[in-house]
């Protein structure tokens, strides 16, 4: 994050969205559908007043913050117990690494099969989807800690416990960090791909039951508003890292 | 000749030893040998097997997956070609960079499934309206990762160019271009799941032809052994895109190995 304001990038940005209304007022544009920005404006105003965006935002937000919450503790112990037993590694790891790449879109439909229209479905869906980034930047993070701090927990005569929480773990967290902030993301895009097709609630719901109802002014409003609030939700993560981690500044947590 | 030994070794390593399947298949062996008949939901693997080929035998196998591998292949092909150029265009000029940054910034951050309720509603249910929805979500990572890679090739090297009084062409593909494929290939790495999951989605929310549509159907119905049947299918299609991905990762990577400079800003 800049601290400074990219003036020529806002100033662009601002006259994308003149070009774009006046491109509409005029008649420019061939599309049917395509609304004004000041329309969308009207109708967010409508949808914040009616209350809906207000409902729409809770359920996603608390969809995700219960499934990132549920994908950061299996994710994190998955990574820990394979990241410390060479023996889960050997006997286990194929099998995982078999399941990580089928897509979480495709099991919405098992899902839905067995939960139904619920918030189960959702929540199987993202937490699927969402504890792979935690689960192998957890089990990376401790397998590459150095050997050497290994040793000082040895010379310091640490229990095993011990060397977990005071090394191994610190040693791990800013790759830990940077997994819980990708399952974020995930977590985010899944809950809206899940109240698209599977439970009727949120967000994703709002946009193609806007879609259905050809409103296309309370849609732009709601696409763009989860813009926004992706945005937001991944600089109060920074923030939150940069927070807990000082030591290791930005590097380590900006990559990937 | 194909040396075959260094791309199998490339698709290899990496990979954990085989005997760790070990519990999948005991547990999918278990599956089959309980075998819940009651539960209409969790068919035994055999009859998902049977399953498939009642969809293959009636040709709408073959149709649907064929309908969504053409859009993958042509989505990841525009995107790299797009992406790519748009990317060395933008990497190049720091003006452009901070004129569109914060514009980028906003579609680099929008969850990609929302681009496809907005492109229903400008383009309607037409066929090209997969591939332009792919195109759109798959091309941010590899546009910003080409961006970002060439803006950061070391000034040093620039300079290079000008001591060997090399044209702005030959600047371009002897010194620009190598600095910025690794950071690409790891854009196309990003892009390809994000397309396969936007693909199925795109079929999943219009019902246009394609696995996506299929699957749903197969729900609808509650055929749920071609459900699962079919969610083996999207995953093998996973596997193999990234086996090949991974290929031809590791030949390019040996042309273009991966050089310092691009990791370090400034």
């Amino acid at each position: 994050m800049r601290a400074k304001l990219n003036i020529p990038g806002t100033l662009t940005l601002l006259a994308l969205v003149a070009l774009w209304e006046v491109a509409v007022r005029g008649g420019a544009v061939t599309f049917d559908y395509l609304p004004a920005p000041s329309a969308i404006a009207v109708a967010f105003v409508g949808i914040v007043r009616s209350g809906e965006l207000l409902t729409a935002t809770l359920h996603t937000l608390g969809s995700v913050l219960i499934g990132w919450v549920l994908a950061l503790v299996i994710g994190g112990a998955l990574g820990l117990l394979f990241g410390l037993s060479a023996f889960a590694r050997r006997w286990f790891l194929a099998t995982l690494e078999v399941l990580r790449p089928l897509p979480a879109i495709a099991f919405l439909p098992v899902a839905l099969l067995l939960f139904s229209f619920s918030l189960t479905t959702e929540l199987v869906v993202m937490v699927y989807a969402s504890i792979w980034p935690m689960f192998i930047n957890t089990m990376g993070g401790i397998a590459n800690v150095s050997s050497r701090l290994n040793d000082v927990g040895l010379t310091l005569k640490l229990s095993p416990t011990q060397t977990l929480l005071k090394v191994l773990i610190p040693a791990a967290a800013p790759s830990i960090l940077v997994g819980a902030r990708l399952c974020l993301g995930l977590t985010l895009v899944l809950a809206i791909i899940a109240e698209m097709i599977g439970n009727p609630h949120g967000l994703g719901y709002a946009v193609v039951n806007a879609l259905i109802a050809i409103q296309p002014e309370q849609m732009f409003a709601y696409v763009l508003f989860i813009g926004v609030l992706a945005i937001a939700l991944n600089a109060l993560l920074l923030q939150a890292a940069r927070l807990l981690l000082p030591a290791y500044g930005r590097g380590a947590v900006e990559t990937v | 000749m194909l040396r075959l030994a260094p791309w199998f070794s490339a698709l290899r390593s990496g990979m954990p030893p085989l005997r760790g399947l070990l519990p999948l298949v005991v547990l999918l062996a278990l599956w089959q040998a309980i075998n819940p008949q009651g539960s209409p939901y969790f068919p035994p693997p055999s009859s998902w097997w049977t399953g498939l080929s009642v969809l293959a035998k009636s040709g709408r196998l073959g149709a649907a997956l064929s309908s969504t591998l053409i859009t993958f292949v042509l989505a990841i092909a525009l995107s790299c070609v797009l992406g790519g150029l748009l990317g060395l265009l933008l990497g190049r000029s720091r003006a452009a960079r901070r004129a569109l940054g914060p514009t980028l910034e906003f579609f680099r951050g929008l969850p990609p499934p929302v681009i496809v309720p907005v492109a229903v509603l400008l383009l309607g249910y037409v066929q090209s309206l997969k591939l332009v929805v792919v195109v759109l979500v798959a091309i941010w990572p590899i546009l910003l990762n080409t961006a970002s890679a060439t803006a950061a090739v070391s000034e040093l090297l620039v300079e290079v160019s000008h001591t060997l009084r090399l044209g702005r062409v030959a600047t371009l593909y002897k010194i620009i271009v190598p600095s910025a494929v690794p950071a690409f290939l790891v854009g196309v790495r990003s892009a390809i799941p994000l397309a396969i999951i936007i693909t199925l989605l795109v079929e999943m929310l219009t019902s246009l032809p394609g696995v996506g549509s299929l699957i749903v159907i197969s729900q609808r119905q509650f055929h749920s052994a071609e459900v699962y049947g079919l969610l083996i299918v999207v995953g093998l299609m996973g596997f193999v895109i990234n086996a090949i991905f991974v290929t031809i990762e590791g030949v390019t990577l040996r042309r273009f190995p991966p050089r310092a400079s691009y990791m370090h800003d400034n």
